[in-house]
């Protein structure tokens, strides 16, 4: 599987690259939603974008929507990672097209979390 | 519209102390328990390093973070799991510092009114301008550091 982690923060994109790796994902970072496009316009697979909403030059929703126009791409899982926390923001993500939203500050059991109910890692075997 | 947040009125707790003990927990400890409000008249800090975002819309203000650079190293350290030995580079404690504050004040602004706005996060050494007065402070202890977490209302 492959993941494109876009996020302004490098810190940020390192803390969900270094929680999605060992989940198995080949990951590859963008700082904006603009840098995002021109990869995946560039033929950069991905699997599942983890998006971040605020980022300069073209935000998060702004990306969601973009990628949501294009047919080629309607296989890419959405997933907002984010700060925003307000209930009319996470419904505007939603309605452009995400598939899940996640929260700032989350655990990487959080994160685990979302992606199994996306089908995208394999439920833990209870003990 | 100035920040219109009652800090008192939420049974007792602070508002903003849970939040900066969940971000803790969360992305930096890993566990809950290492963030307290800090005993006592905090020491004047040193070789500051100040981090903030700004809300704005329907409440107007600002959520600062600051603490001594020495401290915002061992934060940096302890978001990307970095070993004591391990250097850390000036561009990354300017981010990691950056995100906290941009996860606070993510975090603050959804106690104010709905469709306000957070600015991206900006660091600098010098103190940023604060002329709408100060809101509310917290004095935290993070592993017998201090951090200094603070809402001021914007002009």
């Amino acid at each position: 599987m492959k993941a494109l982690v876009i996020d302004d923060s490098r810190t940020m994109r390192r803390i969900v690259t270094g929680i999605l790796t060992p989940l198995g994902f080949e990951v590859t970072e963008a700082a904006d939603g603009q840098q995002a496009l021109d990869a995946m316009n560039a033929g950069l697979e991905v699997d599942l974008a983890c998006v971040d909403w605020n980022m300069p030059v073209l935000d998060g929703l702004s990306f969601v929507t973009a990628v949501r126009r294009e047919r080629k791409w309607r296989d890419v899982t959405l997933m907002m990672v984010t700060t925003e926390s307000e209930q009319a923001q996470i419904v505007r993500a939603l309605a452009a097209g995400a598939h899940e939203y996640l929260i700032k500050p989350f655990t990487p059991d959080a994160i685990r979390d979302k992606l199994q109910l996306l089908g995208l890692v394999e439920l833990e075997e209870s003990a | 519209m100035s920040f219109e947040i009652d800090v008192q009125a939420f049974e007792g707790t602070d508002p903003v102390y849970d939040i900066a003990s969940e971000v803790f927990a969360a992305m930096i400890d890993g566990e809950p328990g290492f963030v307290r409000p800090w005993e006592g008249a905090p020491p004047a800090p040193v070789d500051e390093l100040f981090a903030w975002v700004d809300v704005t819309g329907p409440m107007n203000g600002r959520v600062l973070l600051s603490t001594e650079t020495t401290t915002a190293v061992e934060v940096t350290r302890a978001l990307l799991g970095l070993a004591p030995d391990e250097p850390v580079v000036h561009a990354d404690i300017v981010d990691a510092l950056g995100e906290v504050a941009n996860v606070v004040g993510g975090n603050v602004k959804s106690l104010g009114p709905d469709h306000s706005v957070l600015t991206l996060p900006e660091v600098t050494k010098e103190r940023p301008t604060t002329e709408g007065g100060l809101l509310h402070t917290l004095s935290l202890d993070w592993r017998g550091r201090l951090l200094v977490l603070s809402l001021w209302m914007l002009p």
